[in-house]
């Protein structure tokens, strides 16, 4: 015969399967806000490991690069430049700003990132037959009669806001001034998959801040032999600028871009797997109070506790693995559908699918307990 | 002797709602009897059974089955029904999802055979009460007359020293009734089975050793 609890499970197939599909649903959710919290800690990392530099270097009280507004005076270049331990001749200065081009008339979300050709911060190659980098400005000072051409390299993965693909040679407009489009790089995409847009230095500092020489930050490189925590200290020590070591600007970063703007997401996600378990709570407890005159007729004819609550259980267990495995499975289905950079980490999986069960299961056995109070008399009575 | 009952008394509720439903009551039931269990509704019939199956603890008394003290505080009451008793119900109490044959495997899968043991005795029962064409049948596609003979073969399934019956013939037309009592007949003859039936169902009791008249928790006449 098959088993007892695959059969009760076929006769209550619209229950079964509608709570697998609740507990389907919330594993698929839970997995897919890790795996966009994780896509926005890859891509916010990202840009800034690309760079290779190792000192960041941003405005007094910003608090560090990326994190809160900063302007720096070209002027720190030189001091920075000049101090011992840093890379000679490795500062650059950058330019870090969301921005909103308008393509085809419409507005469309990217990051512009102004730098120097040749230094730290930005590619140096297109992609092969997809254009040439931008003309770049001559000089490493300013001088007025060194304006390069308007030109921009985007992200390849950058799109006019209906999706289609932007040609080269196509036009952007950020701020009322007309970018042409020289060429597609293989970039990096920064959180939610905002496109990266890349352009001279002297370009960003005339769209962004009407032509004054300041910038967002200075990055660099330390000698090899040199530490860049002691580099930071001695920099700090100016008063002027802040300066974070690459590990303190990834931390800061994500605690600033993912971490504290997903504490909800983070609350929910709980919430998600709390449902998961109450779901399948209430759902057994139901099903057990509906099935009590079984329970006391298999009680009466011999059936201890521990048989008829393993009846239960197993049918618990059941959906539970068919649910979190279904939503594991559609998470990566979905995760790699979906609009935006989703990451979805194995070991968390493994960890998400693990507590979920469990949950479940637990959800399930308090429910189950509810068979201990059935009494085996309730067989020999008429009224149901 | 199967049964001993020495003093049985249950009550249900608290204080002045307090009934007693089965009060002092002493009995014996030899083994291969057919005892007949009458009286008015709520005089004690089902809780006199359900004492004597071991489903109800009783307040005071003792009861010994086949040989047997039943010791309600340490003993495991569930193995005690699965080994000794069949149960048969007014309602049936078939498990809605399982065919005729499941529904009797299932109680045997409990009292412990083995399955291939417990499909061929459950076909053998199934026959013996004539529903051989029937085994694939689930409850729902089976006449009231055939569910409780469904149920009558569950209940011999675990070859139980005794089998408690309550109103087996409550939900029956006459017809189906008689053929169940046929059925009762037919079995006691070829198992030599102890049966206790709680019957209104006065055709019974030309057959019976024994019928019992119960009144206000007590036994009237023996």
């Amino acid at each position: 015969m098959t088993h007892i609890f695959l059969k009760d499970m076929a006769y209550r197939r619209t229950r079964v399967v509608m709570t697998t599909i609740g507990i389907v649903v919330l594993i698929t959710l839970i997995l897919l806000l890790g795996g966009i919290m994780n896509g926005m800690r890859i891509q916010v990392q990202q840009y800034i490991r690309s760079t290779e530099a190792n000192l960041w270097i941003s405005a007094e009280g910003s608090g560090g690069a990326f994190t809160g507004f900063s302007l720096l005076v070209p002027e720190y270049l030189v001091f920075i430049n000049h101090t011992k331990g840093v890379k000679r001749n490795s500062v650059s200065p950058l330019i870090f700003a969301h921005a909103r081009p308008v393509i085809n008339g419409k507005a469309t979300k990217s990051i512009i990132v102004g730098y120097k050709q040749g230094k730290l911060g930005g590619p140096t190659q297109t992609i092969p037959n997809q254009g040439r980098m931008f003309t770049p400005s001559q000089y490493d000072d300013y001088r007025p009669e060194d304006q390069p051409p308007a030109e921009v390299v985007i992200d390849e993965k950058m799109r006019t806001p209906s999706g289609g693909k932007i040609p080269i040679g196509g036009k952007i407009y950020i701020g009322g001034k007309e970018l042409n489009v020289v060429g597609r790089t293989k970039s990096l995409m920064f959180v939610l998959d905002t496109p990266l847009l890349f352009m001279d230095l002297r370009t960003a500092q005339e769209v962004l801040l009407k032509n004054s020489l300041h910038v967002n930050m200075m990055i660099a490189k330390t000698e090899p032999d040199y530490s860049a925590e002691a580099l930071v200290e001695e920099l700090d020590r100016n008063g002027m600028i802040e300066a974070r070591t690459l590990d303190q600007t990834l931390t800061s970063i994500i605690e600033n871009y993912v971490d504290e703007p997903m504490k909800a997401v983070q609350f929910l996600r709980v919430m998600l797997w709390l449902a998961a378990g109450i779901i399948v709570t209430m759902i057994t407890y139901v099903t057990t109070l509906e099935k009590t005159r079984e329970i006391g007729t298999l009680k009466a004819i011999g059936a201890s506790d521990y048989y008829i609550v393993m009846l239960i259980l197993k049918q618990v267990i059941l959906m539970s693995s068919a649910g979190v495995t279904s939503g594991v499975f559609l998470a990566f289905l979905a995760a790699n559908l979906a609009p935006i950079f989703v990451k979805i980490d194995l070991l968390e999986t493994s960890v998400v699918a693990i507590i979920s069960f469990v949950v479940c299961c637990s959800g399930g056995y308090l429910a189950s307990r509810k068979v201990l109070d059935v009494d085996p008399m309730i067989a020999f009575r008429g009224e149901f | 002797m199967i049964v001993q009952a020495k003093g049985l008394t249950k009550r249900f509720g608290e204080e002045l709602a307090q009934i007693v439903a089965v009060d002092d009551v002493s009995l014996t039931i030899e083994t291969g009897e057919l005892v007949i269990v009458m009286g008015d509704s709520g005089c004690g019939k089902t809780t006199l059974v359900s004492l004597l199956g071991c489903i109800l603890t009783p307040d005071n008394g003792q009861l010994t089955l086949d040989g047997q003290v039943i010791d309600y505080a340490g003993q495991d009451l569930s193995q005690v029904r699965r080994q000794k008793i069949g149960f048969v119900f007014q309602l049936f109490n078939l498990i809605p999802y399982l065919s005729a044959l499941e529904n009797v495997i299932i109680a045997m899968q409990i009292a412990g055979f083995s399955r291939f043991e417990a499909e061929k005795r459950a076909k053998d029962l199934l026959t013996q009460v004539g529903l051989a064409r029937r085994l694939d049948h689930r409850p729902a596609q089976l006449s009231g007359g055939e569910k409780q003979r469904v149920s009558f073969a569950r209940a011999l399934s675990n070859n139980p020293k005794i089998i408690f019956a309550d109103e087996p013939t409550a939900n029956l037309d006459s017809r189906q009734s008689d053929n169940l009592m046929n059925l009762v007949r037919q079995l006691r003859q070829e198992q030599q089975t102890t049966i206790v039936i709680v019957t209104h169902y006065q055709a019974l009791q030309k057959d019976a050793d024994r019928v019992i008249y119960m009144q206000d928790g007590k036994i009237l006449t023996d």
